[in-house]
Protein backbone atom coordinates (compact mmCIF):
# COMPACT_ATOMS: atom_id res chain seq x y z
CA UNK A 1 0.00 0.00 0.00
CA UNK A 2 2.75 2.40 0.93
CA UNK A 3 5.40 3.26 -1.57
CA UNK A 4 8.31 4.32 0.58
CA UNK A 5 10.68 5.23 -2.24
CA UNK A 6 8.40 7.66 -4.03
CA UNK A 7 7.36 9.14 -0.70
CA UNK A 8 10.97 9.71 0.21
CA UNK A 9 11.65 11.30 -3.15
CA UNK A 10 8.75 13.72 -2.77
CA UNK A 11 9.90 14.54 0.74
CA UNK A 12 13.47 15.22 -0.31
CA UNK A 13 12.29 17.36 -3.21
CA UNK A 14 10.31 19.56 -0.83
CA UNK A 15 13.14 19.63 1.69
CA UNK A 16 15.64 20.63 -0.96
CA UNK A 17 13.41 23.52 -1.94
CA UNK A 18 12.98 24.58 1.70
CA UNK A 19 16.71 24.38 2.39
CA UNK A 20 17.37 26.42 -0.74
CA UNK A 21 14.95 29.15 0.38
CA UNK A 22 16.41 29.20 3.88
CA UNK A 23 20.02 29.31 2.72
CA UNK A 24 19.72 31.69 -0.23
CA UNK A 25 19.67 34.93 1.81
CA UNK A 26 22.00 33.56 4.48
CA UNK A 27 24.64 32.52 1.98
CA UNK A 28 24.36 35.85 0.20
CA UNK A 29 25.14 37.75 3.40
CA UNK A 30 27.89 35.37 4.45
CA UNK A 31 29.79 35.50 1.18
CA UNK A 32 29.17 39.23 0.85
CA UNK A 33 31.13 39.69 4.06
CA UNK A 34 34.21 38.33 2.27
CA UNK A 35 33.77 40.19 -0.99
CA UNK A 36 35.84 43.19 -2.02
CA UNK A 37 34.17 46.45 -3.01
CA UNK A 38 34.10 45.64 -6.72
CA UNK A 39 31.92 42.57 -6.16
CA UNK A 40 29.28 44.09 -3.87
CA UNK A 41 26.82 44.68 -6.68
CA UNK A 42 25.96 42.74 -9.79
CA UNK A 43 26.59 45.77 -11.94
CA UNK A 44 29.52 45.37 -14.27
CA UNK A 45 31.08 42.26 -12.82
CA UNK A 46 27.89 40.23 -12.88
CA UNK A 47 26.70 38.03 -10.06
CA UNK A 48 28.71 35.39 -8.30
CA UNK A 49 27.86 33.51 -5.16
CA UNK A 50 31.40 32.97 -4.02
CA UNK A 51 33.77 35.91 -3.75
CA UNK A 52 36.14 35.87 -6.71
CA UNK A 53 38.86 37.57 -4.73
CA UNK A 54 38.08 36.72 -1.09
CA UNK A 55 39.16 39.42 1.31
CA UNK A 56 39.07 40.21 5.01
CA UNK A 57 38.99 43.89 4.20
CA UNK A 58 35.41 44.29 5.49
CA UNK A 59 36.27 42.86 8.89
CA UNK A 60 39.48 44.86 8.96
CA UNK A 61 37.43 47.98 8.39
CA UNK A 62 35.12 47.17 11.29
CA UNK A 63 37.99 46.37 13.64
CA UNK A 64 40.39 49.21 12.81
CA UNK A 65 38.06 51.84 11.40
CA UNK A 66 39.88 51.86 8.08
CA UNK A 67 41.11 49.40 5.53
CA UNK A 68 43.63 49.41 2.76
CA UNK A 69 42.35 50.80 -0.48
CA UNK A 70 39.33 52.45 1.09
CA UNK A 71 39.12 56.20 1.30
CA UNK A 72 36.41 56.23 4.00
CA UNK A 73 37.06 55.77 7.70
CA UNK A 74 34.88 54.78 10.59
CA UNK A 75 34.76 56.90 13.73
CA UNK A 76 33.55 54.05 15.91
CA UNK A 77 34.85 50.52 15.60
CA UNK A 78 32.93 47.37 16.37
CA UNK A 79 34.49 46.72 19.79
CA UNK A 80 32.38 49.03 21.94
CA UNK A 81 29.03 47.92 20.42
CA UNK A 82 30.07 44.29 20.76
CA UNK A 83 31.02 44.88 24.38
CA UNK A 84 27.75 46.74 24.96
CA UNK A 85 25.72 43.87 23.51
CA UNK A 86 27.63 41.34 25.56
CA UNK A 87 27.37 43.22 28.87
CA UNK A 88 23.73 44.26 28.61
CA UNK A 89 22.57 40.86 27.34
CA UNK A 90 24.47 39.05 30.09
CA UNK A 91 23.36 41.27 32.95
CA UNK A 92 19.80 41.33 31.60
CA UNK A 93 19.86 37.54 31.47
CA UNK A 94 21.10 37.38 35.06
CA UNK A 95 18.31 39.67 36.29
CA UNK A 96 15.61 37.73 34.44
CA UNK A 97 16.88 34.25 35.31
CA UNK A 98 17.58 34.94 38.99
CA UNK A 99 14.26 36.65 39.71
CA UNK A 100 12.33 34.29 37.45
CA UNK A 101 13.86 31.19 39.02
CA UNK A 102 13.23 32.29 42.61
CA UNK A 103 9.68 33.42 41.93
CA UNK A 104 8.64 30.41 39.87
CA UNK A 105 9.93 28.03 42.54
CA UNK A 106 7.96 29.87 45.19
CA UNK A 107 4.84 29.77 43.04
CA UNK A 108 5.23 26.08 42.26
CA UNK A 109 6.12 24.87 45.77
CA UNK A 110 4.75 27.34 48.26
CA UNK A 111 1.57 28.27 46.38
CA UNK A 112 2.20 31.95 46.90
CA UNK A 113 1.36 34.62 44.33
CA UNK A 114 -1.35 32.74 42.48
CA UNK A 115 -1.91 35.61 40.06
CA UNK A 116 1.79 36.17 39.45
CA UNK A 117 2.18 33.92 36.38
CA UNK A 118 -0.47 35.79 34.39
CA UNK A 119 0.73 39.18 35.56
CA UNK A 120 4.22 38.33 34.40
CA UNK A 121 2.91 37.08 31.06
CA UNK A 122 1.13 40.38 30.52
CA UNK A 123 4.53 42.00 30.01
CA UNK A 124 4.76 40.29 26.63
CA UNK A 125 1.37 41.30 25.30
CA UNK A 126 1.86 44.95 24.48
CA UNK A 127 3.97 46.47 21.73
CA UNK A 128 6.92 48.08 23.55
CA UNK A 129 6.47 51.30 21.62
CA UNK A 130 2.96 51.78 23.00
CA UNK A 131 4.25 51.90 26.57
CA UNK A 132 7.70 53.38 26.12
CA UNK A 133 6.98 57.07 26.74
CA UNK A 134 6.75 56.78 30.54
CA UNK A 135 9.65 54.35 30.54
CA UNK A 136 11.85 56.79 28.68
CA UNK A 137 10.83 59.64 30.99
CA UNK A 138 11.58 57.44 33.97
CA UNK A 139 14.91 56.27 32.57
CA UNK A 140 15.89 59.88 31.92
CA UNK A 141 14.86 60.80 35.47
CA UNK A 142 16.96 57.97 36.93
CA UNK A 143 19.91 58.84 34.72
CA UNK A 144 19.64 55.37 33.21
CA UNK A 145 19.60 56.39 29.57
CA UNK A 146 22.70 55.22 27.71
CA UNK A 147 24.06 53.28 30.67
CA UNK A 148 24.83 49.58 30.79
CA UNK A 149 22.61 49.05 33.82
CA UNK A 150 19.66 50.96 32.40
CA UNK A 151 19.47 48.80 29.30
CA UNK A 152 20.25 45.63 31.28
CA UNK A 153 17.42 46.36 33.69
CA UNK A 154 15.00 46.78 30.78
CA UNK A 155 16.24 43.53 29.23
CA UNK A 156 15.79 41.77 32.55
CA UNK A 157 12.20 42.98 32.76
CA UNK A 158 11.09 42.14 29.22
CA UNK A 159 12.59 38.65 29.28
CA UNK A 160 11.40 37.88 32.81
CA UNK A 161 8.18 36.24 31.50
CA UNK A 162 10.18 33.72 29.49
CA UNK A 163 12.53 32.96 32.38
CA UNK A 164 9.68 32.66 34.84
CA UNK A 165 7.52 30.35 32.74
CA UNK A 166 10.40 28.24 31.50
CA UNK A 167 11.77 27.64 35.00
CA UNK A 168 8.24 26.95 36.23
CA UNK A 169 7.93 24.02 33.83
CA UNK A 170 11.28 22.65 34.98
CA UNK A 171 10.32 22.91 38.66
CA UNK A 172 6.96 21.30 37.92
CA UNK A 173 8.85 18.22 36.78
CA UNK A 174 10.86 17.78 39.98
CA UNK A 175 9.12 15.08 42.03
CA UNK A 176 8.00 16.50 45.35
CA UNK A 177 9.02 13.25 47.09
CA UNK A 178 12.69 14.15 46.75
CA UNK A 179 12.16 17.45 48.49
CA UNK A 180 10.03 15.87 51.17
CA UNK A 181 12.74 13.33 51.89
CA UNK A 182 15.22 16.14 52.39
CA UNK A 183 12.77 17.94 54.65
CA UNK A 184 12.46 14.85 56.79
CA UNK A 185 16.24 14.77 57.03
CA UNK A 186 16.07 18.23 58.54
CA UNK A 187 16.75 20.63 55.71
CA UNK A 188 15.15 24.06 55.80
CA UNK A 189 12.97 25.05 52.88
CA UNK A 190 15.71 27.32 51.53
CA UNK A 191 18.32 24.59 51.81
CA UNK A 192 16.04 22.15 50.03
CA UNK A 193 15.73 24.63 47.18
CA UNK A 194 19.41 25.57 47.11
CA UNK A 195 21.00 22.19 47.71
CA UNK A 196 18.49 19.71 46.28
CA UNK A 197 16.15 21.20 43.73
CA UNK A 198 18.40 23.72 42.05
CA UNK A 199 21.11 21.14 41.23
CA UNK A 200 18.42 18.88 39.80
CA UNK A 201 17.15 21.58 37.42
CA UNK A 202 20.65 22.78 36.52
CA UNK A 203 20.32 21.70 32.86
CA UNK A 204 17.01 23.55 32.72
CA UNK A 205 18.63 26.59 34.26
CA UNK A 206 21.36 26.56 31.62
CA UNK A 207 18.76 26.21 28.86
CA UNK A 208 16.77 29.06 30.30
CA UNK A 209 19.83 31.31 30.54
CA UNK A 210 20.84 30.64 26.93
CA UNK A 211 17.29 31.14 25.71
CA UNK A 212 16.95 34.47 27.50
CA UNK A 213 20.40 35.51 26.32
CA UNK A 214 19.36 34.91 22.71
CA UNK A 215 16.31 37.10 23.21
CA UNK A 216 18.34 39.91 24.76
CA UNK A 217 21.05 39.69 22.15
CA UNK A 218 18.40 39.86 19.41
CA UNK A 219 16.87 43.06 20.71
CA UNK A 220 17.00 46.13 18.51
CA UNK A 221 14.14 48.37 19.55
CA UNK A 222 14.92 48.79 23.25
CA UNK A 223 18.56 49.60 22.59
CA UNK A 224 17.42 52.08 19.97
CA UNK A 225 15.19 53.82 22.51
CA UNK A 226 17.34 53.64 25.62
CA UNK A 227 20.88 54.22 24.35
CA UNK A 228 22.44 57.09 22.49
CA UNK A 229 26.19 56.75 22.02
CA UNK A 230 28.26 54.73 24.42
CA UNK A 231 26.07 51.70 25.01
CA UNK A 232 24.66 51.34 21.51
CA UNK A 233 24.41 47.60 20.85
CA UNK A 234 25.43 45.66 17.75
CA UNK A 235 22.07 45.68 15.89
CA UNK A 236 21.63 49.43 16.39
CA UNK A 237 25.24 50.05 15.42
CA UNK A 238 24.64 47.99 12.30
CA UNK A 239 21.55 49.99 11.36
CA UNK A 240 23.36 53.31 11.77
CA UNK A 241 26.47 52.26 9.90
CA UNK A 242 25.29 53.46 6.50
CA UNK A 243 24.29 56.93 7.49
CA UNK A 244 27.51 57.40 9.41
CA UNK A 245 29.55 56.79 6.31
CA UNK A 246 27.27 58.28 3.70
CA UNK A 247 27.52 55.26 1.44
CA UNK A 248 26.01 51.83 1.01
CA UNK A 249 28.76 49.78 2.63
CA UNK A 250 27.24 46.40 1.83
CA UNK A 251 30.35 44.38 2.60
CA UNK A 252 30.92 45.90 6.03
CA UNK A 253 27.28 45.61 6.95
CA UNK A 254 27.26 41.99 5.91
CA UNK A 255 30.38 41.32 7.98
CA UNK A 256 28.75 43.00 10.95
CA UNK A 257 25.49 41.12 10.44
CA UNK A 258 27.43 37.89 10.34
CA UNK A 259 29.18 38.67 13.64
CA UNK A 260 25.89 39.61 15.30
CA UNK A 261 24.08 36.56 13.95
CA UNK A 262 26.54 33.86 14.98
CA UNK A 263 26.12 33.68 18.81
CA UNK A 264 22.33 33.15 18.82
CA UNK A 265 22.55 30.54 16.06
CA UNK A 266 25.10 28.54 18.06
CA UNK A 267 23.19 28.88 21.33
CA UNK A 268 20.00 28.00 19.50
CA UNK A 269 21.53 24.75 18.28
CA UNK A 270 22.67 23.95 21.82
CA UNK A 271 19.20 24.33 23.31
CA UNK A 272 17.28 23.07 20.28
CA UNK A 273 15.59 20.38 22.33
CA UNK A 274 13.93 22.93 24.60
CA UNK A 275 13.04 25.61 22.08
CA UNK A 276 9.37 24.64 21.90
CA UNK A 277 9.03 24.81 25.65
CA UNK A 278 10.71 28.21 25.79
CA UNK A 279 8.81 29.78 22.94
CA UNK A 280 5.40 28.65 24.12
CA UNK A 281 6.05 29.68 27.73
CA UNK A 282 6.07 26.04 28.71
CA UNK A 283 2.59 25.37 27.33
CA UNK A 284 4.05 22.72 25.06
CA UNK A 285 6.96 20.34 25.44
CA UNK A 286 8.94 18.45 22.90
CA UNK B 1 6.59 9.74 54.96
CA UNK B 2 5.97 13.40 54.33
CA UNK B 3 4.52 13.73 57.78
CA UNK B 4 6.45 16.72 59.07
CA UNK B 5 7.20 18.76 56.01
CA UNK B 6 5.28 21.71 57.36
CA UNK B 7 6.96 21.89 60.72
CA UNK B 8 8.55 25.24 61.35
CA UNK B 9 11.74 24.06 62.97
CA UNK B 10 14.12 21.89 61.15
CA UNK B 11 16.29 20.94 64.06
CA UNK B 12 19.37 20.94 61.91
CA UNK B 13 22.11 22.23 64.19
CA UNK B 14 24.05 24.12 61.54
CA UNK B 15 20.98 25.83 60.15
CA UNK B 16 21.08 28.80 62.48
CA UNK B 17 21.15 32.42 61.40
CA UNK B 18 19.35 34.70 59.03
CA UNK B 19 18.71 32.29 56.20
CA UNK B 20 17.30 29.62 58.44
CA UNK B 21 14.91 32.23 59.78
CA UNK B 22 13.90 33.28 56.28
CA UNK B 23 13.32 29.69 55.32
CA UNK B 24 11.51 28.80 58.49
CA UNK B 25 8.04 29.06 57.01
CA UNK B 26 7.12 28.41 53.41
CA UNK B 27 4.97 31.54 53.26
CA UNK B 28 7.75 33.79 54.46
CA UNK B 29 10.34 32.22 52.17
CA UNK B 30 7.84 32.42 49.33
CA UNK B 31 7.46 36.11 49.98
CA UNK B 32 11.19 36.73 49.79
CA UNK B 33 11.61 34.56 46.73
CA UNK B 34 8.90 36.31 44.76
CA UNK B 35 10.03 39.73 45.92
CA UNK B 36 12.47 40.53 43.06
CA UNK B 37 9.86 39.66 40.45
CA UNK B 38 7.12 41.56 42.25
CA UNK B 39 9.38 44.60 42.59
CA UNK B 40 10.31 44.50 38.91
CA UNK B 41 6.62 44.24 38.00
CA UNK B 42 5.62 47.11 40.26
CA UNK B 43 8.52 49.17 38.96
CA UNK B 44 7.58 48.71 35.31
CA UNK B 45 3.79 48.68 35.66
CA UNK B 46 2.47 50.91 38.41
CA UNK B 47 4.36 54.16 38.04
CA UNK B 48 4.60 54.09 34.22
CA UNK B 49 0.88 53.32 34.00
CA UNK B 50 0.01 56.35 36.11
CA UNK B 51 2.39 58.50 34.11
CA UNK B 52 1.01 57.26 30.82
CA UNK B 53 -2.56 58.14 31.80
CA UNK B 54 -1.35 61.51 33.07
CA UNK B 55 0.67 62.41 29.97
CA UNK B 56 -2.06 61.21 27.63
CA UNK B 57 -4.36 64.01 28.78
CA UNK B 58 -1.79 66.70 28.01
CA UNK B 59 -0.04 68.09 24.97
CA UNK B 60 3.32 67.63 26.64
CA UNK B 61 6.51 67.32 24.63
CA UNK B 62 10.03 66.89 26.01
CA UNK B 63 11.01 69.86 23.86
CA UNK B 64 8.62 72.13 25.78
CA UNK B 65 11.29 72.86 28.32
CA UNK B 66 8.96 71.89 31.17
CA UNK B 67 9.54 68.67 33.11
CA UNK B 68 6.97 65.93 32.70
CA UNK B 69 5.26 66.54 36.06
CA UNK B 70 4.35 70.06 34.96
CA UNK B 71 2.66 68.64 31.90
CA UNK B 72 -0.75 69.60 33.36
CA UNK B 73 -0.04 73.15 32.25
CA UNK B 74 -0.79 71.91 28.76
CA UNK B 75 -3.88 70.03 29.85
CA UNK B 76 -5.93 68.85 26.92
CA UNK B 77 -8.21 66.03 27.86
CA UNK B 78 -10.26 64.66 25.11
CA UNK B 79 -8.06 66.49 22.64
CA UNK B 80 -5.38 63.86 22.13
CA UNK B 81 -7.92 61.06 21.98
CA UNK B 82 -10.04 62.90 19.46
CA UNK B 83 -6.94 63.52 17.48
CA UNK B 84 -6.10 59.81 17.50
CA UNK B 85 -9.61 58.95 16.43
CA UNK B 86 -9.40 61.30 13.46
CA UNK B 87 -5.75 60.63 12.65
CA UNK B 88 -5.78 59.15 9.18
CA UNK B 89 -2.08 58.26 9.32
CA UNK B 90 -2.66 56.27 12.48
CA UNK B 91 -5.49 54.25 10.96
CA UNK B 92 -3.50 53.69 7.79
CA UNK B 93 -0.56 52.43 9.85
CA UNK B 94 -2.91 50.14 11.76
CA UNK B 95 -4.33 48.93 8.46
CA UNK B 96 -0.86 48.15 7.13
CA UNK B 97 0.01 46.28 10.32
CA UNK B 98 -3.14 44.19 9.98
CA UNK B 99 -2.40 43.62 6.30
CA UNK B 100 1.03 42.25 7.17
CA UNK B 101 -0.53 39.98 9.79
CA UNK B 102 -3.32 38.77 7.51
CA UNK B 103 -0.90 37.93 4.71
CA UNK B 104 2.11 36.55 6.58
CA UNK B 105 0.52 34.52 9.37
CA UNK B 106 -1.59 32.23 7.14
CA UNK B 107 1.37 31.70 4.79
CA UNK B 108 3.68 30.93 7.71
CA UNK B 109 1.05 28.60 9.11
CA UNK B 110 0.52 26.74 5.86
CA UNK B 111 4.24 26.40 5.16
CA UNK B 112 4.95 25.41 8.76
CA UNK B 113 2.22 22.80 8.71
CA UNK B 114 3.41 21.45 5.38
CA UNK B 115 6.99 21.17 6.59
CA UNK B 116 5.87 19.56 9.83
CA UNK B 117 4.09 16.76 7.97
CA UNK B 118 7.40 15.94 6.26
CA UNK B 119 9.05 15.39 9.64
CA UNK B 120 6.56 13.12 11.34
CA UNK B 121 8.28 9.84 10.52
CA UNK B 122 11.97 8.98 10.46
CA UNK B 123 14.16 9.41 7.41
CA UNK B 124 17.90 9.71 6.81
CA UNK B 125 19.25 13.18 7.48
CA UNK B 126 16.24 14.26 9.53
CA UNK B 127 18.26 15.97 12.24
CA UNK B 128 20.38 17.95 9.80
CA UNK B 129 17.39 19.17 7.83
CA UNK B 130 15.62 20.05 11.06
CA UNK B 131 18.51 22.17 12.28
CA UNK B 132 18.94 23.94 8.96
CA UNK B 133 15.26 24.76 8.68
CA UNK B 134 15.20 26.27 12.17
CA UNK B 135 18.09 28.66 11.50
CA UNK B 136 16.13 31.73 10.29
CA UNK B 137 14.33 31.89 13.63
CA UNK B 138 17.67 32.30 15.43
CA UNK B 139 18.83 35.20 13.30
CA UNK B 140 18.62 38.58 15.04
CA UNK B 141 15.53 40.24 13.47
CA UNK B 142 17.47 43.39 12.64
CA UNK B 143 20.03 41.22 10.84
CA UNK B 144 17.21 39.53 8.94
CA UNK B 145 16.23 43.01 7.85
CA UNK B 146 19.79 43.60 6.71
CA UNK B 147 19.96 40.27 4.86
CA UNK B 148 16.86 41.04 2.84
CA UNK B 149 17.97 44.63 2.41
CA UNK B 150 21.04 43.22 0.68
CA UNK B 151 19.10 40.66 -1.35
CA UNK B 152 16.43 43.08 -2.55
CA UNK B 153 18.84 45.76 -3.73
CA UNK B 154 18.14 46.48 -7.36
CA UNK B 155 21.77 45.49 -7.96
CA UNK B 156 21.35 42.42 -5.76
CA UNK B 157 20.96 38.72 -6.42
CA UNK B 158 17.17 38.56 -6.65
CA UNK B 159 16.91 40.95 -9.57
CA UNK B 160 19.81 39.18 -11.20
CA UNK B 161 18.29 35.72 -10.82
CA UNK B 162 14.85 36.83 -11.93
CA UNK B 163 16.39 38.55 -14.92
CA UNK B 164 15.07 41.95 -13.90
CA UNK B 165 16.85 45.14 -14.91
CA UNK B 166 18.69 47.29 -12.36
CA UNK B 167 15.98 49.92 -12.80
CA UNK B 168 13.49 47.50 -11.22
CA UNK B 169 13.58 48.41 -7.54
CA UNK B 170 11.98 46.66 -4.59
CA UNK B 171 12.73 48.58 -1.43
CA UNK B 172 12.03 52.03 -2.81
CA UNK B 173 8.99 51.11 -4.87
CA UNK B 174 5.58 52.14 -3.53
CA UNK B 175 3.92 48.83 -4.33
CA UNK B 176 6.73 46.37 -3.86
CA UNK B 177 8.34 47.64 -0.64
CA UNK B 178 5.62 45.96 1.42
CA UNK B 179 6.31 42.66 -0.34
CA UNK B 180 9.94 42.73 0.79
CA UNK B 181 8.85 43.28 4.41
CA UNK B 182 6.45 40.37 4.20
CA UNK B 183 8.99 38.08 2.55
CA UNK B 184 11.49 38.81 5.32
CA UNK B 185 8.85 38.16 7.98
CA UNK B 186 7.73 34.90 6.39
CA UNK B 187 11.33 33.74 6.02
CA UNK B 188 12.10 34.49 9.64
CA UNK B 189 9.02 33.11 11.36
CA UNK B 190 7.89 30.11 9.29
CA UNK B 191 10.45 28.02 11.24
CA UNK B 192 8.72 28.94 14.49
CA UNK B 193 5.38 27.72 13.14
CA UNK B 194 7.09 24.59 11.86
CA UNK B 195 8.84 23.90 15.17
CA UNK B 196 5.76 24.26 17.33
CA UNK B 197 3.32 22.59 14.95
CA UNK B 198 5.68 19.63 14.59
CA UNK B 199 5.85 19.26 18.37
CA UNK B 200 2.06 19.28 18.44
CA UNK B 201 1.82 16.79 15.60
CA UNK B 202 4.22 14.39 17.30
CA UNK B 203 2.14 14.45 20.45
CA UNK B 204 -0.79 12.85 18.63
CA UNK B 205 -0.88 9.18 19.72
CA UNK B 206 0.51 7.01 16.98
CA UNK B 207 -1.71 3.98 17.65
CA UNK B 208 -4.84 5.88 16.66
CA UNK B 209 -3.29 6.84 13.36
CA UNK B 210 -2.18 3.25 12.74
CA UNK B 211 -5.62 1.94 13.61
CA UNK B 212 -7.28 4.39 11.24
CA UNK B 213 -4.84 3.44 8.52
CA UNK B 214 -5.59 -0.25 9.02
CA UNK B 215 -9.28 0.49 8.72
CA UNK B 216 -8.58 2.02 5.35
CA UNK B 217 -8.66 5.72 6.07
CA UNK B 218 -6.76 7.85 3.60
CA UNK B 219 -3.90 10.08 4.74
CA UNK B 220 -6.02 13.17 4.15
CA UNK B 221 -8.83 11.72 6.25
CA UNK B 222 -6.42 10.79 9.03
CA UNK B 223 -5.03 14.29 9.02
CA UNK B 224 -8.44 15.98 9.05
CA UNK B 225 -10.24 13.67 11.45
CA UNK B 226 -7.53 12.61 13.92
CA UNK B 227 -4.45 14.83 13.75
CA UNK B 228 -6.05 18.22 13.27
CA UNK B 229 -8.61 18.03 16.11
CA UNK B 230 -5.91 16.93 18.51
CA UNK B 231 -3.68 19.80 17.49
CA UNK B 232 -6.35 22.38 18.21
CA UNK B 233 -4.76 23.83 21.35
CA UNK B 234 -1.30 23.86 19.76
CA UNK B 235 -2.70 25.70 16.75
CA UNK B 236 -4.37 28.24 19.01
CA UNK B 237 -1.12 28.77 20.94
CA UNK B 238 1.02 29.22 17.86
CA UNK B 239 -1.43 31.56 16.16
CA UNK B 240 -1.80 33.62 19.34
CA UNK B 241 1.98 33.87 19.68
CA UNK B 242 2.48 35.00 16.12
CA UNK B 243 -0.44 37.43 16.27
CA UNK B 244 0.92 39.13 19.37
CA UNK B 245 4.48 39.31 18.04
CA UNK B 246 3.48 40.23 14.50
CA UNK B 247 1.52 43.23 15.74
CA UNK B 248 4.78 44.58 17.19
CA UNK B 249 6.68 44.36 13.89
CA UNK B 250 9.38 47.03 13.81
CA UNK B 251 12.99 45.83 13.57
CA UNK B 252 13.06 44.59 10.00
CA UNK B 253 11.14 47.63 8.76
CA UNK B 254 13.48 49.99 10.54
CA UNK B 255 16.47 48.38 8.85
CA UNK B 256 14.98 47.74 5.41
CA UNK B 257 12.75 50.65 4.47
CA UNK B 258 12.43 52.97 7.48
CA UNK B 259 8.70 52.98 6.84
CA UNK B 260 9.18 54.21 3.32
CA UNK B 261 8.97 54.95 0.55
CA UNK B 262 6.84 57.74 1.93
CA UNK B 263 4.76 55.90 4.50
CA UNK B 264 4.16 52.80 2.39
CA UNK B 265 5.59 50.35 4.95
CA UNK B 266 4.83 52.33 8.08
CA UNK B 267 3.27 50.02 10.67
CA UNK B 268 1.71 51.04 13.95
CA UNK B 269 5.02 50.63 15.81
CA UNK B 270 6.93 52.57 13.20
CA UNK B 271 4.37 55.37 13.17
CA UNK B 272 4.64 55.70 16.94
CA UNK B 273 8.42 55.69 16.62
CA UNK B 274 8.24 58.52 14.09
CA UNK B 275 5.92 60.53 16.34
CA UNK B 276 8.21 59.93 19.31
CA UNK B 277 11.53 60.87 17.76
CA UNK B 278 10.50 62.82 14.69
CA UNK B 279 7.82 65.08 16.13
CA UNK B 280 8.42 64.56 19.86
CA UNK B 281 4.68 64.66 20.58
CA UNK B 282 4.94 62.51 23.67
CA UNK B 283 1.55 63.44 25.09
CA UNK B 284 -0.10 62.29 21.90
CA UNK B 285 2.02 59.13 21.77
CA UNK B 286 0.97 58.33 25.34
CA UNK B 287 -2.68 58.65 24.30
CA UNK B 288 -2.20 56.38 21.29
CA UNK B 289 -0.27 53.88 23.39
CA UNK B 290 -2.95 53.81 26.05
CA UNK B 291 -5.68 53.29 23.44
CA UNK B 292 -3.73 50.37 21.98
CA UNK B 293 -3.23 48.96 25.47
CA UNK B 294 -6.93 49.08 26.23
CA UNK B 295 -7.86 47.70 22.83
CA UNK B 296 -5.46 44.77 23.12
CA UNK B 297 -6.55 43.97 26.67
CA UNK B 298 -10.23 43.87 25.69
CA UNK B 299 -9.34 41.70 22.70
CA UNK B 300 -7.18 39.35 24.79
CA UNK B 301 -9.91 38.92 27.42
CA UNK B 302 -12.49 38.15 24.74
CA UNK B 303 -10.17 35.62 23.11
CA UNK B 304 -9.38 34.00 26.45
CA UNK B 305 -13.12 33.58 27.06
CA UNK B 306 -13.47 32.08 23.61
CA UNK B 307 -10.45 29.85 24.12
CA UNK B 308 -11.68 28.65 27.50
CA UNK B 309 -14.70 26.94 25.94
CA UNK B 310 -13.05 24.25 23.80
CA UNK B 311 -10.66 23.50 26.64
CA UNK B 312 -13.40 22.80 29.17
CA UNK B 313 -14.84 19.83 27.32
CA UNK B 314 -11.45 18.31 26.67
Amino acid sequence: MKTPLSRHLVRYAFLALAVFLVCYPLVWMTTMAFKPYSEWTTVGSGLSWMPRKPTLQNFEFLFYGRAEGLYVTLDKTIFQPFWASLVTSTVGTLIAVVSGTLASYAVVRFKVGASLPLQVLQLRLFPPLAVMIPVMVMWAFLGAVDTWWGLSLMYGIVTLPFAFWLMKTFFDEVPIEIEEAARVDGCSHWRVFWRITLPIVRPGLATCALFVFILNWSDYLLALLLTQKIWVTLPVYMATLTSAMGGQMYGMKAALGLIAAVPPVIFGLVIQKHLVRGLTFGALKQ
Amino acid sequence: MPNNNHSNHTGAPEAVGYWSQVGSSPERLGFWMTLPTVLLLLFIVVFPAIMQVYLSITMWSPLDGTPWYLAYQNFDFPGQYWRALLDEELWNALGRTLLIMVVTIPIQFALGMGLATLFVDEFPGKKVFYSILLTPMMIVPAVTGLIFYLCFQSTGPINNHLGLPVSFSWLTDTDRAMITIMVADIWQWTPLMFLILLAGMLSVPNDQILAARLLGASEVQIFRRIVLPRMKSVIIIVLALRTVESFKIFDSISVMTKGGPGVQTETISYYIYRLTFGDFEWGYVAAIGLSILIGLTVLAVQLLKLGAKPDSNK
